[in-house]
């Protein structure tokens, strides 16, 4: 090996003296780039990045870093100190909540929009509800609802009267979701299914299609396809998909999408999470299919 | 009295038909290469341009170009080899030279090997509780590149050891009566010749470092980060992670562009490994055997 060699091995482990890690928020590069570190869920992972896209417009001495890798990854990342905002679909378990505490990190939790899926009809359709256990025997492996007629209606149209179940291919945070909260955990999608990828080609089909029933992300209803309200049990209470139900909790194919600080966020953090609630922040959640946390007029 | 016998022909074509069976053997084997590299070709083609190549990526990451990651790969791609090679071209040189034969050695040489075998994933888990959390280096290039140094560790040392007991014994004998020690001889005579062996090594490293995904992911890479990395200490996006991110978590991406980005890593892995092998060429018209 030549004396070149060693000198390269020695600025290497001379470079690696021990920097000052950024538990203490974003860090600042050499060129004066404030960096925020964004990790988490992959469901919001597209609109973290779409938020992170718009910012550098907005303030482009601010990277957003955002990666993808599930809730879990963010949450853990934040209890190890190792980003300034971890994205989540869930909230956090309280035993996580305790072990941040123990390293010294209080999470506060931010809510930034609502995960609502609709459930979309042809217009000639008569149903104006659903329940779960409808869907969950329309969509579920072993579910006997086949027909229109099962289901107490007939659609004008539809001669079939066979159920056409559109659904999304199977890698998209909608079809987990819709899995998770309609199917329960352990029950897989029944087949022969039309499998959409993209939640604008589900609404598209369902709108030329009289005996298509179809689910997607509550901002991709237009006026062009109908939206049966959802009970959540067979007697309750019918609840339709709007922003407003799906923020109070009622609607019940929702969940909140959160983000979490490393306490109250500070400095360039606020900045951005203010950033995340105004209306151009909004407007970009509600164009990912998201529900925004409030009604928004969006161009 | 040499004419053919029966036995003569079917000697003959026992023997061609085992021929022609391993040439249909070895060009099954071509097949997927050229498959493959067919259809990136074809299909990636049409979007690669001077933008594609220079600009950030737009619109959710399904438009505008590839920039910051092939940055970041690139980077990646050397840091690891300047933290890699010196180190296991060192460990060679110290296995194949110098080494005893005792339980030391055969236990150091088992090592290399298990390492050569552990899953991509836990060097990736292993990167993160070392590099990351413990050595403070956070998710950047340099925890990333340490990581796959450490995975691409037993590639140098294995072609580097073949191609130093390649150099025959004789050369060292001749060396050390004329006098010189063993470092004099390693540093002339054996290493000189046994460069074109390391760079194999070397090359093979380079494919590896950039094509892995797992590694990285926890590491360094960034899923979006629009920005070039300004120091070893910076987060970066990377060619790898891009062509998996955009091929299952964005919608709606354009078909054209996961084959687009494919093209354009192995396009720097063959860019890469064409500086290493010119070398080599060059080295080996300078041989004196």
């Amino acid at each position: 090996m030549t004396p070149r060699t060693f000198a390269l091995v020695a600025l290497t482990l001379a470079a690696c003296s021990r920097p000052d890690p950024n538990a203490d928020g974003p860090t600042t590069t050499a060129s004066g780039r404030t960096v925020i570190q964004n990790k988490g869920s992959d469901t919001l992972v597209n609109v973290a990045q779409a938020w992170a896209e718009s910012y550098a417009e907005v303030e482009p001495n601010v990277a957003i870093a955002v990666t993808g890798g599930g809730s879990g990854t963010g949450i853990s990342s934040m209890i190890n100190g190792t980003v300034d905002i971890a994205n989540a679909s869930r909230k956090m378990k309280d035993k996580e909540i305790a072990s941040a505490k123990d390293n010294g990190i209080d999470p506060v939790e931010h809510i930034v929009g609502h995960d609502a899926l609709a459930i979309f009809l042809h217009p000639d359709n008569p149903m104006t509800e659903i329940s779960i256990s409808q869907l969950a025997a329309v969509y579920g492996e072993g579910g006997e609802i086949e027909t229109w007629s099962q289901l107490g209606v007939t659609v004008p149209g539809c001669d079939s009267d066979e159920v056409i179940r559109v659904s999304r291919q199977n890698n998209s945070g909608t079809y987990a979701y819709f899995k998770k909260a309609v199917l329960g955990k352990t029950v897989e999608y029944k087949l022969g299914s039309r499998d959409m990828h993209g939640s604008k080609d589900v609404v598209d089909l369902v709108a030329h299609t009289p005996c298509a029933i179809g689910y997607s992300g509550l901002a991709y209803a237009n006026d062009h396809v109908a939206t049966p309200c959802v009970k959540a049990t067979d007697d309750g209470a019918c609840v339709a998909p709007e922003v407003a139900t799906a923020s109070d909790g009622t609607y019940p194919i929702a969940r909140p999408l959160l983000m979490y600080t490393a306490g109250e966020p500070q400095g360039a953090v606020k900045t951005y999470m203010d950033w995340i609630q105004s209306d151009t922040g909004q407007c970009i959640i509600l164009d990912k299919g998201y529900a925004p946390v409030r009604n928004v007029t969006c161009g | 009295m040499f004419e053919a016998t029966a036995r003569d022909h079917r000697n003959q074509r026992v023997q061609t038909s085992i021929r022609l069976g391993f040439l249909s053997m070895t060009l099954l084997l071509a097949a997927p290469v050229l498959i493959v590299l067919g259809a990136l070709v074809y299909k990636g083609m049409p979007i690669i341009s001077l933008d594609f190549l220079l600009g950030d990526p737009t619109h959710g990451m399904t438009q505008g170009g590839i920039f910051p990651a092939l940055v970041g790969t690139v980077c990646i791609v050397v840091v690891a080899l300047i933290a890699s090679v010196p180190a296991g071209v060192a460990a060679a040189v110290y296995l194949s030279e110098y080494a005893p034969e005792n339980w030391l050695t055969r236990a150091i040489n088992l090592g290399i090997l298990n390492l050569a075998g552990v899953p991509s994933i836990v060097h990736a888990l292993f990167g993160v509780g070392a590099f990351v959390l413990f050595f403070g280096f956070g998710t950047s290039i340099l925890a990333a590149s340490l990581t796959l140094a450490v995975m691409t560790l037993p590639v140098v040392i294995v072609a580097t050891k073949e191609s130093l007991q390649a150099v025959p014994m004789a050369f060292r004998e001749a060396c050390w009566n004329m006098g010189a020690t063993r470092w004099q001889t390693i540093r002339t005579v054996v290493l000189p010749n046994a460069v074109s062996g390391i760079l194999t090594g070397v090359i093979l490293e380079v494919s590896r470092t950039a094509g892995e995904t797992a590694p990285i992911m926890f590491t360094g890479a960034a899923f979006f980060l629009p920005f070039l990395p300004q120091s070893v200490y910076d987060q970066t996006m990377a060619m790898s992670l891009h062509l998996f991110v955009i091929s299952t978590q964005v919608p709606d991406v354009p078909e054209a562009l996961p084959y687009g980005v494919a093209l354009v890593l192995i396009g720097i892995v063959l860019v890469m490994n064409s500086i290493s092998i010119a070398f080599r060429i060059w080295l080996r018209n300078r041989k004196k055997w």
